[in-house]
């Protein structure tokens, strides 16, 4: 016998020490290797996602190392269609793990481009490499020039620096 | 993408078991359950890591949130025949079994685990989360019981060890002429450590996997709980993978298959209702009985608890989930327990309940995860094969 789920409700989520890079973007990955130079801005959002744009106009969408570990170990990712149009704090997709489902938001508005379907066979990607080969998707930002002042977008020791704010 | 990241695991007034400060310091990320602060998961294993160490070594649980208690006096068989619908007369001295406490309706007020340790005797297993509920029920029920006393149990802390190294994990730690080979599942009996402690040690758990519930002095439990761990094949498991490791056994969670409004016949356990304690024209009737005969030999009741998979791969389907015929317009039912099955590569699995006739094996129902339908099919439970350790 075993007692009153409270898990399900629960996000049973304290990481106890983190290095302070483990949130930048990989450097071997797509999200970063797409443009030979590397993208030209990465940003966060205090809900753990992060976004890598190019100077093409699209963008990288996933979620941090931080919230990778908090969620524990994939095992499916709800992908977005191709062509959606979606505003700033939509959900564009899921990761679940075995005890809980979390949608992911658009950090900013755009179109879909496309979704990473190698987490179709592979969401534990998503804990292996969230920052690079655990991407979800890559969008077409609707206003590519006005990235640096959108609010509610952070840089990489912004959003170091309100993790450590919160514990 | 996760509105409140972390729990907020300072919460104050929080319980805690004689094995919290340990918990600590071997990396539990500790959350509240059921009243206490309890190990979600360990770090240095993700709980997929955790479920299959079970499955193929030996978890180690606390599990001291859980209720213990006794049972005694001549009374005692008495309150146990009203309250529950197993036979415990015919019971050996040292044997458990599961059960249901019944409420006048036939509901389910908890389920237990309840070993005879002799005639008048009997030692008692709730949950932590039902105990204020279950301690009101008895005391009420054992107004109307002459010679029974019952009394919880404060001072001992409970451990599940379990997986088909337990056995192998807890010799090493017994006096020279200890022997576990045989006890059996559901026997219980007590133990003496190499360093004099004794020990309570149940053939029994909660995971489908070969294992021992043991319960012990609390001023003993840290120091035996780091002689457990000293094995490699063993290693501490927390709430996370307990839950996914009943879910693939088949065993039900109280408050999602079951709660105070489900008969033991809706909640497919109609093997807790011995024999002897069907079509009783004398002597004690358990509670509810009108209703739970009618339901087991006139098939009264309207739906029953099920287990299904995916057939596709998706989202899981969880707690509250509906259930629909293959139109995709009939609800036939609703999920109480779903997840993905570390134990089967992550396929869907999960527990429900479904009305009848459509409850059947092998029926192939959809399952409605946020806007999505999703083909499931009804199977028999346990979902993988139990390994209870029977001689």
């Amino acid at each position: 016998m075993f007692s009153r789920a409270l898990l399900r409700t629960v996000n049973p989520l304290r990481i106890s020490i983190r290095a302070q890079s483990t949130n930048a973007l990989s450097k071997t990955a797509l999200p970063f290797t797409y443009s030979p130079s590397g993208p030209s801005a990465v940003k966060y959002t205090n809900q753990h996602e992060w976004l890598a744009a190019h100077s093409d106009g699209t963008a990288f969408l996933g979620i941090t190392k931080y919230a990778a570990d908090a969620l524990g170990d994939a095992t499916y990712v709800e992908l977005p269609e191709k062509e959606t149009q979606l505003e700033a704090g939509e959900a564009y997709g899921s990761v679940e793990s075995v005890k809980s489902a979390s949608e992911v938001y658009q950090p900013v508005s755009g179109e879909i481009m496309e979704a990473n379907n190698n987490l179709e066979s592979q969401p534990q990607l998503i804990n292996t490499d969230p920052l690079g080969d655990g991407w979800i998707a890559r969008i077409k930002i609707a206003e590519p020039d006005s990235l640096e002042s959108q609010e509610g977008l952070l840089s990489l020791e912004q959003y170091e620096r309100s993790l450590k704010e919160d514990e | 993408m996760i509105r409140s990241i972390r729990f907020n695991s300072t919460q104050t007034g929080l319980k805690k078991t004689a094995l919290h400060d340990l918990h600590v310091e071997l990396g539990g990320n500790m959350v509240p359950f059921a009243g206490y602060s309890m190990p979600v998961v360990y770090k240095g294993q993700s709980h997929i890591e955790s479920h299959k160490w079970t499955r193929s070594h030996a978890g180690l649980f606390d599990v001291s949130h859980m209720l213990q208690s006794t049972l005694q006096g001549k009374g005692a068989i008495n309150l146990l025949h009203k309250v529950t619908p197993t036979d415990f007369q015919q019971r050996s001295p040292g044997v458990g079994t599961l059960s249901v406490l019944l409420n006048p309706e036939g509901g389910i007020v908890d389920d237990t685990l309840i070993t005879k340790q002799s005639t008048h005797d009997f030692y008692i297993v709730t949950n932590a989360a039902c105990a204020e509920n279950d301690s009101q029920f008895l005391l009420s029920e054992l107004q109307s019981v002459t010679e029974a006393k019952w009394t919880p149990i404060r001072n001992r802390s409970l451990l599940a060890l379990q997986g088909p190294d337990a056995h192998r994990v807890l010799k090493p730690l017994l006096a020279w002429d200890q022997s576990l080979t045989d006890l059996y599942f559901g026997h219980r009996r007590t133990y003496k450590l190499f360093n004099g402690t004794y020990i309570d040690v149940a053939r029994s758990g909660y995971t489908g996997e070969d294992g021992f519930e043991i319960s012990i002095p609390n001023e003993s439990a840290s120091d035996f709980v780091r002689s457990l761990l000293d094995n490699q094949l063993a290693k501490p498991i927390g709430l996370a993978a307990r839950d996914s490791l009943r879910l693939e056994a088949g065993l039900c969670l109280y408050g999602n298959e079951l709660n105070e409004s489900i008969t033991p016949v809706e909640a497919a356990l109609s093997w807790v209702i011995s024999k002897n304690r069907r079509n009783i024209t004398e002597g004690v009737k358990f509670n509810g009985y009108e209703k739970i005969m009618a339901q087991l030999n006139n098939k009264t009741h309207r739906d029953l608890r099920v287990g299904y998979k995916y057939q596709t791969k998706g989202p899981a389907a969880r707690t509250g989930s509906k259930i629909f015929l293959p139109d995709g317009k009939t609800e036939v039912g609703h999920v109480t327990s779903g997840s993905a099955s570390p134990s089967l590569d992550n396929l869907n699995i999960g527990q429900g309940r479904v009305l009848k006739p459509h409850n059947k094996r092998g029926s192939n129902l959809l399952v409605q995860v946020r806007n999505k339908l999703l083909p499931i099919e009804l199977v028999k439970m346990p979902f993988i094969p139990s390994h209870y350790y029977k001689g």
